[in-house]
């Protein structure tokens, strides 16, 4: 159990590319933090750097206080979960999870001891004897992870460990990973590029794109106030709906103006609007799917183009007018089932949402209007 | 109806045929290779049969021996054929074990460590290898006469030369080990191995073929040397190996008396290498195919 630090890290390739730019981040004892982000975003770039796969071009990372940079792997009391599982394929179960406390010359008695609860904890102990290729993708995960747990480690580090597995597998999996958390009570930092897992494991997300960190806060945060349009549409599922519209400000109210219908602006969010002096300005809407609703009367006009069934609800592509595609999140429970069978391509809808649930970018720098926290100013090491 | 029938037995025709041709196929195919066994083959049966005729000493001009006997086995213990035989089996083991060393760390680095002019090393070592190791004869004699390892110490010398070069061996154990993972060392490395516990307890034990190509050829190579051997033990009996000493007994003053114990001498030597490669066949098989076709 320790902190782990990245203060001004920075990873410059051979090729001069800069994978990394100026990570900084103070993940607390027992945290669980996950680095999330599309590929190439220097998310499992990073991960190496904690770990010492990777030299560190510039700044330093500390682990419990001592700077690492040049420590070897084997050095910096970490345990790592490959996406690939790397199980030693001329091993068995046994040895893979055995070989980090041979190495470390534990007596066979603990060892058995180690292996046996941790096989126990994860339910592969009738696979002791049996060679890594012998077993399903799901197995060798379990395996991966305890040969990571036996260690007792400073710091678990999990890169992408569930992407090779099926979708209900992975369901599985990270509902077990999050036991596991639970009883091995150590920092973890955890690498995906899947927003459902970022949301569900991570105490803190940290959303990266281009090298550079793009937000850091809690899930509730990063979904309620985007740092930026990037964040906005990368976190939740489907992605967030956006429209070019116009804020005006009447008297102390705000409205925007999407394909020509007048919404007004929650008073909550147009109070933080004033206070920050903006009046009337274009700003690109965001709008969550699940937030916009179907309405009988008045909303904005559109032509259903795609019904997604997907079984607690309905994924509606709709495109306005203007040809805009926004898609809607309709629960079933509610709607009867003649509405549910209306639903069909070409069939018109009008859609609504509430002032309360709108998200303000600005066109042009794509910053969220009432988010104050930009990455640098993350305080770190600070609840 | 019968237009269907007729399509039937078209495609059954069709199927005859093609099985037909095939077996036809496999038949030449099988035949080739067994004249080519028995061609090959052929040398070794006349050299085994030729070490058990006692009837005289000389080249004759049948196969069959005439009188059967022991004697040629005999005789060749007797003679400086033991101390050419421990003499390359000395130079043949060392070589192998430190080429197989040097072969395999160096294989392990050029696949695993990224350093500045590896790839300019490698292309130099490439074109190195270009030029036959015949030029370098005359100057590697002058240093080993220099230094003292020629003549009656030639087997030192020999293991000398037959090491040094080793290095450039790489490319097929070289290839192996790129098809290992990478994610492997790296596990390992974060599990608590240095990288030379990642060589031995990772990747070695999964690269078992290639380990076996790897001291099989390192083996042979000194085993059956000639030109360099004689080269450097330059006349003196106590320094050379057994295909040095063996082919003075085919010289004309000697070969009357000495041919059936050369071919006593022949099959002893091809012995060792015999049960090596009983031994070790399936691994040299996937090893000098495994490097190529996965690399």
């Amino acid at each position: 159990m320790a902190s782990v630090k990245l203060t001004k890290v920075k990873k410059i390739y051979d090729n001069k590319v800069v994978a990394v730019h100026d990570f900084d981040l103070e993940i607390k004892d027992k945290e669980f933090v996950v680095f999330v982000g599309p590929s190439g975003c220097g998310k499992s770039t990073t991960l190496r750097m904690i770990a010492g796969l990777e030299d560190i071009s510039e700044g330093t990372i500390e682990i419990d206080g001592v700077v690492v940079n040049d420590l070897q792997p084997k050095d910096r009391d970490i345990a790592m979960v490959f996406q690939n599982y790397a199980l030693y394929p001329h091993m068995t179960v046994y040895d893979n999870i055995a070989f980090s406390l041979r190495l470390q010359k534990v007596p066979e008695d603990v060892i058995y001891e180690k292996v046996t609860n941790a096989a126990q904890i994860l339910g592969i102990t009738d696979y002791l004897l049996r060679k890594p290729r012998a077993l399903s993708g799901g197995q060798r995960q379990r395996v991966a992870i305890g040969r990571a747990m036996v260690r007792n480690s400073k710091v678990f580090l999990m890169d992408e460990p569930l992407s090779n597995l099926d979708a209900k597998l992975r369901n599985q999996m990270r509902a077990e990973i999050i036991l596991l958390r639970q009883k091995l009570d150590t920092t973890f930092v955890y690498v995906t590029h899947d927003q459902t897992e970022a949301m569900t494991l991570g105490d803190r997300i940290v959303i990266m794109k281009d090298g550079y960190i793009m937000q850091v806060g809690t899930p509730t945060e990063v979904f309620e106030m985007p740092a930026n349009l990037f964040v906005a549409e990368f976190i939740g599922a489907p992605k967030m709906n956006i429209m070019k519209t116009t804020l005006t400000k009447e008297g102390d109210k705000y409205y925007v103006n999407p394909f020509g219908v007048k919404i007004e602006v929650d008073g909550e969010k147009g109070a933080a609007l004033a206070s920050r002096g903006i009046s009337g300005c274009d700003v690109t809407l965001g709008v969550r799917p699940e937030h916009i609703t179907l309405a009988k009367e008045g909303g904005i006009p559109c032509t259903l183009e795609v019904n997604e069934m997907m079984g607690s609800e309905l994924h509606l592509h709709v495109f306005t007018e203007d040809g805009t595609r926004i898609i809607v999140r309709v629960p079933t429970i509610g709607l009867e089932a003649s509405e549910r069978e209306a639903l069909v391509a070409g069939q018109k809808v009008n859609i609504t949402f509430s002032g309360k649930v709108m998200h303000f970018f600005d066109p042009k720098t794509e910053e969220n209007l009432l988010c104050d926290k930009k990455p640098d100013d993350e305080d770190i090491g600070q609840e | 109806m019968n237009k269907a029938v007729t399509k039937e037995e078209k495609a059954m025709r069709r199927h005859m045929g093609l099985r037909a041709t095939r077996a036809i196929s496999n038949t030449v195919i099988h035949i080739l290779l067994i004249v080519i066994s028995i061609v090959w083959l052929i040398p070794f049966i006349f050299i085994t049969l030729q070490s058990f005729r006692i009837e005289n000493a000389m080249p004759v001009g049948y196969v069959i021996p005439h009188q059967w006997g022991i004697d040629n086995y005999i005789n060749l213990f007797k003679s400086d054929f033991p101390k050419w035989y421990l003499n390359t089996f000395i130079v043949a083991v060392v070589t192998a074990l430190i080429q197989t060393i040097i072969v395999l760390c160096m294989s392990y680095t050029l696949s695993r460590f990224r350093f500045k002019m590896r790839k300019p090393l490698m292309r130099f070592m490439l074109i190195l290898g270009m030029f036959p190791g015949m030029l370098t004869m005359i100057i590697l004699y002058r240093v080993l006469a220099d230094i003292g390892l020629t003549q009656a110490n030639a087997v030192p010398g020999l293991i000398l030369v037959y090491v040094a070069s080793s290095g450039m061996g790489y490319y097929v154990s070289k290839g192996f080990f790129d098809t290992i993972p990478k994610s492997l060392d790296e596990a390992a490395r974060v599990d608590g191995a240095s990288r030379a516990q990642v060589l031995t307890r990772i990747i070695l034990p999964l690269s078992k073929p290639i380990v076996i190509y790897t001291i099989l050829t390192a083996f042979m190579a000194p085993w059956g040397d000639f030109v360099f051997a004689r080269y450097v033990s330059f006349g003196t009996s106590s320094g050379m190996n057994v295909a040095v000493g063996m082919y003075n007994w085919l010289n004309n003053d000697m070969i009357t008396t000495r041919y059936t114990m050369f071919c006593a001498g022949g099959v002893i030597v091809a012995i060792p290498v015999a049960i090596l490669f009983m031994c070790l066949q399936k691994y040299y098989v996937e090893g000098v195919t495994g490097g190529a076709v996965k690399g």
